[in-house]
């Protein structure tokens, strides 16, 4: 899990499997390099192999507590497997995914 | 005091415990003799499976260490996915495999087991609280159900439920939130009791897109510690041998007809209950053809890691659900076992339930 600053946007690199084990590892430390920001932000999910339920809720939890703030959060780059996951929740409908790094940043500094 | 003392690295205790636990005991402790693990006894732990021989394995001290030695069984014996040759370290946290059943060696102190068991015994009367809460199988009439729910920790997030709505309506439901455990079991056992009351305020519980869009509002995430769940929700017409469904979220349940030569998926998107207050939900309809099975399922059933290190996707269950069924065992059975037996060693990552109803 990598965070870096894209001029005024937190940038987040997931790996791996998202699953229950693992997202009870990364969630604490997730959230608190995202949210106490308070700038939008982008989530790379191209090196991510599976995400599961409890990696999704982290998502949104990120997303909501973003919004709070008046600030917005974009997924890039989901896989196959992890994009017919997020497909199949329909949490696009709550937060943008797109394939590159380029639109998300786009669309969260609109 | 000094017996434990015998018995333990420092004041801790080996244990060997089962995962997929569902009654009977749980954990076993490894004393000064071991541990034969077997199908009848005399062995000290008994497994009823067909896959276990009689006498199968020891579990053993060596010095603060365990150890395990295969005894010739047919099937063999397995520390962490490996076939074991002759005796091999059984190291805290790794996981003894044996026919169907797993345990994982744990160390505990006599304190820690006795306040684990006293947890044992509330959690499984809590799952046993959940269970009654489902229907029973129903193997006679126009309409038969059978259903398999079996949680990775000892309390899951799933539920699910079916019955008449009226003469010729029949209604399924499943509910998969997001984790498992107290919490997840609490929000699956609220929603579940009031679909299964039907008290669900001005709402036609025909309509499926209906019911999903009032337990969207009554189950909003930040009114239910942040969680979320997913549902599929149908109703079958015996008159006009249609079924209306709805996914929140959730992937699509599955028709086979009779000659079983393929699936019709019955699933629609629609956003997972309790992120998007004021969501509408859509649903649609299928024909359902004479003498069709249905396959309804939370994503525990096809989300694992295979022998071989694969990532499952749900058209590897859909593969499963087309294999040629099996005389004289029911279709939930044959399932589990597939996936049990395709699934690399140990637990399950997510709970397992699936529900499958024959239609005449």
């Amino acid at each position: 899990m990598q965070f870096t600053d894209v001029g005024g946007v937190t940038k987040a690199v997931l790996g791996g499997r998202l699953d229950s084990l693992s997202v009870g590892e990364v969630e604490t430390r997730f959230i608190a390099n995202i949210v106490p920001k308070e700038q939008p932000a982008v989530i790379d999910l191209s090196q991510v192999s599976f995400i599961a339920s409890l990696g999704i809720r982290m998502l949104l939890g990120t997303a909501r507590a973003l919004g709070r703030h008046g600030s917005k959060l974009a997924l890039f780059g989901a896989t196959g497997p992890v994009m017919e996951i997020i497909e199949t929740t329909a949490i696009t409908d709550i937060i943008p995914v797109v394939s590159s790094e380029a639109e998300a940043l786009a669309l969260v500094t609109a | 005091m000094a017996r434990d003392l015998d018995l333990v690295r420092g004041d801790r205790l080996h244990c060997l415990e089962l995962i997929d636990w569902v009654d009977g005991a749980r954990r076993h402790i490894v004393g000064p003799l071991g541990l034969k693990i077997g199908r009848t006894p005399p062995a000290d732990v008994v497994l009823a499976d067909s896959e276990v021989s009689r006498s199968h394995c020891l579990v053993a001290l060596d010095g603060d260490d365990l150890v395990v030695s295969d005894l010739g069984s047919t099937n063999g014996t397995y520390v962490d996915g490996v076939r074991i040759e002759g005796m091999v370290p059984l190291p805290i946290g790794s996981i003894l495999q044996i026919g169907k059943r797993s345990f994982q060696h744990e160390c505990r102190t006599r304190a820690e087991v006795t306040e684990s068991d006293e947890l044992d015994r509330e959690l499984q009367k809590a799952s046993a609280y959940i269970h009654a809460l489902l229907p029973p199988p129903s193997h006679d009439g126009p309409i038969r159900c059978d259903w398999i729910l079996v949680p990775c920790a000892r309390l899951g997030g799933d539920a699910f439920g079916y019955g008449h709505l009226g003469d010729d309506l029949f209604v399924t439901y499943l509910i998969d939130v997001a984790g498992h455990g107290v919490g997840a079991a609490m929000l699956a056992v609220a929603v579940m009791s009031q679909l299964r009351q039907r008290t669900l305020p001005d709402t036609d519980m025909r309509s499926p897109a209906a019911v999903l869009a009032t337990i969207n509002r009554l189950y909003q995430m930040e009114e239910q510690a942040d969680l979320y769940f997913t549902m599929w929700y149908g109703v079958y017409d015996a008159r006009s041998r249609q079924l209306r469904y709805a996914a929140a979220g959730h992937h699509a349940t599955f028709l086979v007809p009779p000659d079983r030569s393929r699936t019709i998926a019955a699933g629609n998107r629609n956003v997972i209950i309790g992120a998007m207050p004021g969501a509408t939900f859509q649903e649609e309809t299928v024909d359902v053809p004479t003498g069709s099975s249905m396959y309804v399922f939370s994503d525990g059933v096809f989300e694992i890691i295979d022998k071989g290190g694969r990532q499952w996707s749900i058209a590897d269950f859909e593969r499963l659900i087309l294999e040629p069924q099996i005389d004289g065992m029911d279709e939930t059975q044959r399932l589990f076992h597939s996936v049990r037996d395709a699934a690399a060693p140990g637990p399950l990552d997510d709970d397992f339930s699936l529900v499958v109803a024959q239609f005449d």
